[in-house]
């Protein structure tokens, strides 16, 4: 064990903070679509992946400017977020559970298959890095302050949207009960076509952050899904803000244990810490749906 | 409109063969079972040059009419980067298309698990690639043979080097020389930093730092900054990808620096990649591999190699346009071609056949000098009994330098074709 309180230990603190916008942005996407259709896309950092195959689509291939190359990568995932509403969610919507994790799990293969066989099996990346900031003698990545700020400031115009405008108004009514909220004179079917569009584009916007830190391959979901998927349950499924601290506590579970111990001792006192909250809080830390 | 992608190339190449199998049907067929991962994080880690290596090798040998009256026929499975898939594999190719042996494999943590339920089952299994110790160490299989250098090798071969470059490059007694060993956690990653720690500690080099991670670590900050703290002059650092990528892109923002570098195979050896992403930054990184063979001279290896390694090489690049042929196409040819010009036809003429005791007698039997594969390497493998049972005990693997997107071999010192470069020259990025 080398824990020493140094410099080093608060720069990992700190990388810790950075690390957790980004996981935080990924699980904000997967507890609003949860949060108010009440099913779990398991092939949601495949949808990420599709972003990030976009991006670099448009910006290496057909030579588009990067922000550009970025909102068409947003625009896209949020519209694959609507296909995989209408095209797979929305038959299984009344079905068991076990169905709809099933079909999502099959889109997640699909996915990574349709992309191997589009841009195989290569790791791509878009080459485009920002450099590092240093200060008493700390290095912190200017694409992870960048992630880190975004995630914050779209978090916030989520609250917004979700509390000024009507249409997130009815988002929120339908999350509490989305089987009155017809009854009510509310068109359940655009809400959940409108949740699913905002689903796809947060991961959408991710990707676009992610193409700055990681390379881009077909299994990349698979680096981050189970961490995300663990995130959000540990925050309690469908809640956003929950999410959010939660990412905060793994990101530093992963940052400080990795730090004091190994680097794999992070991950697994990450992992062993959910379990422990899982028995003593089966529902989440801060509970279901808010 | 993409470019045909080199896992486009592999699987046509599949096709070919399968689509040409009818018309040899008067000729007596060899079926290998070849699995290699085609798709996955390890396929372009290595494992697809491989696989297109074994299949130039398995052509060139058709197209000299193959071995003994026997035709040699593929049957290409991809293990997709998954161990579970690679034995699925391994059973549906032995027990359902019947085929003669096994042949390939990448992974270390895919050779395990196969190399043991294929020697329980008493079929023949050749591995081209996969090098951790643990596959033969101590497990006294008998169907199972390795050519390829192993993970206790590659250890050896880094600390070594470094050992001897300590006073006239570094400018420091060994035991001064500050060095730091990373590494991915499965059987290849732990195999390598096994040895490297063991040879490093007994020729009096300073360990200052030892770390393990996953392959497919989110997050390698606390690693690297840990790694700042311990300030090695050296990193020996085994891995595949995503996750060098994830170093080597961390490591430049969080400011680490050092002297060299070395890499041992898998990852490291994609120079082309590397070079893609990082550019220039990944000049002067070594890496230890058995040597690619386009970098030896044809006069140290036998007669008619050349010529072989020439073909090998032209064909290599016109199926994937690359300019650097990397290690692991030599390996997955190398191991091939003299099991086809050597092994087999000893199975077939001297044991009556090509059943799995005719080839295990045939393996055993090889005795290939030095100087006599296209690796430069020679053959001859442990026999039961040995704490080795099944491994080459005349391979070795070679430091390599890259210089300027190309390779250059700088140890050992007999066939070495460069002046190693170390430590990096100022203005590189990780240049202390």
């Amino acid at each position: 064990m080398d824990c020493a309180l140094d410099i080093f230990f608060l720069e990992a603190v700190l990388n810790g903070v950075l690390l957790a916008g980004l996981l935080a942005l990924l699980a904000l996407g997967l507890n609003l679509v949860f949060g108010v259709i009440d099913v779990v896309w398991i092939c949601y950092a495949e949808l990420v992946m599709v972003g990030m195959y976009a991006i670099f689509y448009f910006y290496k291939m057909v030579g588009l400017p990067i922000p550009l190359a970025m909102l068409l990568g947003v625009l896209i995932v949020a519209l694959a977020g609507i296909i995989l509403h209408v095209v797979v969610i929305r038959p299984v919507l009344d079905t068991p559970p076990i169905n709809q994790l099933l079909v999502t799990g099959g889109v997640l293969f699909f996915l990574q298959a349709a992309a191997t066989m589009a841009f195989g099996i290569d790791f791509r990346n878009i080459g485009v890095q920002f450099g590092s900031v240093s200060f008493a003698d700390m290095y912190f990545s200017w694409n992870r302050i960048i992630t880190f700020v975004v995630a914050l400031v779209i978090m916030f115009c989520l609250w917004l949207f979700l509390r000024r405008t009507f249409i997130g108004t009815a988002i929120r009514a339908v999350s509490q009960d989305r089987h009155v909220m017809p009854l009510m004179g509310v068109d359940t079917r655009q809400v959940y076509l409108v949740t699913s569009a905002i689903g796809g584009g947060l991961a959408g916007l991710a990707a676009s952050l992610m193409v700055l830190q990681f390379d881009i391959y077909p299994q990349i979901g698979l680096q981050f899904g189970p961490l995300v998927f663990m995130i959000c349950v540990l925050g309690g499924l469908g809640n956003m803000v929950g999410g959010f601290i939660a990412a905060f506590i793994i990101a530093q579970f992963i940052t400080i244990g990795g730090s004091c111990f190994a680097t794999e001792w992070g991950y697994a006192i990450a992992f062993l810490f959910f379990m422990v909250m899982i028995f003593l809080r089966p529902r989440g830390l801060f509970g279901g749906k808010a | 409109m993409l470019k045909p992608t080199a896992g486009a190339l592999a699987l046509g190449l599949a096709a070919a063969l399968a689509a040409s199998a009818p018309a040899a049907a008067q000729q007596k067929e060899f079926k290998v079972g070849v699995i290699y991962d085609l798709t996955g994080a390890y396929a372009a880690g290595g494992s697809q040059a491989a696989a297109i290596g074994t299949q130039i090798a398995i052509d060139m040998i058709n197209e000299r009419g193959g071995v003994e009256g026997y035709k040699i026929v593929a049957i290409n499975a991809d293990a997709q980067s998954k161990t579970e898939v690679a034995i699925n594999e391994a059973e549906r190719l032995l027990n359902d298309e019947k085929v003669d042996m096994l042949m390939g494999f990448f992974s270390s943590a895919h050779c395990v698990p196969v190399a043991a339920k294929v020697d329980a089952a008493k079929k023949f299994m050749w591995m081209n690639v996969c090098v951790a110790s643990a596959v033969l160490k101590d497990k006294n299989l008998k169907y199972a043979f390795r050519g390829q250098v192993h993970s206790d090798q590659f250890g050896e071969a880094s600390c070594k080097f470094v050992a001897e470059i300590a006073q006239s490059k570094l400018g420091k007694d060994v035991k001064d020389v500050r060095v730091a060993i990373v590494h991915e956690d499965g059987p290849y990653g732990a195999g390598v930093a096994k040895g490297n720690k063991e040879t490093c500690s007994a020729l009096g080099l300073n360990i200052v730092h030892e770390e393990g991670y996953a392959a497919t670590a989110t997050d390698l900050s606390a690693l690297i900054t840990k790694l700042r703290r311990a300030r090695p002059d050296v990193i020996l650092h085994t891995g595949y990808n995503p996750d060098i990528t994830l170093f080597l892109r961390q490591a430049k923002e969080a400011g680490l620096k050092w002297k060299a570098l070395i890499g041992h195979g898998a990852g490291w050896a994609q120079i082309d990649k590397l070079r893609e992403t990082f550019g220039k930054d990944v000049d002067y990184l070594f890496n230890v591999d058995p040597v690619a063979a386009q970098l030896l001279d044809p006069k140290t290896l036998a007669p008619g190699l050349g010529e072989v390694i020439q073909e090998m090489v032209k064909r290599y690049k016109e199926q994937t346009g690359v300019n650097e042929v990397p290690t692991h196409a030599s390996q997955g040819f190398n191991q091939s071609w003299y099991f086809f010009t050597d092994v087999l036809p000893r199975a077939i003429k001297k044991y009556g056949g090509t059943d799995p005791e005719a080839l295990r007698q045939a393996a055993l039997d090889t005795d290939i000098p030095e100087g006599g594969t296209v690796q430069g390497y020679g053959v001859k493998f442990n026999p039961p009994g040995h704490p080795m049972a099944g491994q080459n005990a005349r391979s070795f693997p070679v430091v390599m330098q890259y210089i300027g997107g190309e390779t250059k071999i700088a140890w050992p010192n007999s066939i070495k074709t460069i002046d190693p470069v170390i430590p990096l020259p100022a203005g590189h990025t990780y240049a202390p």
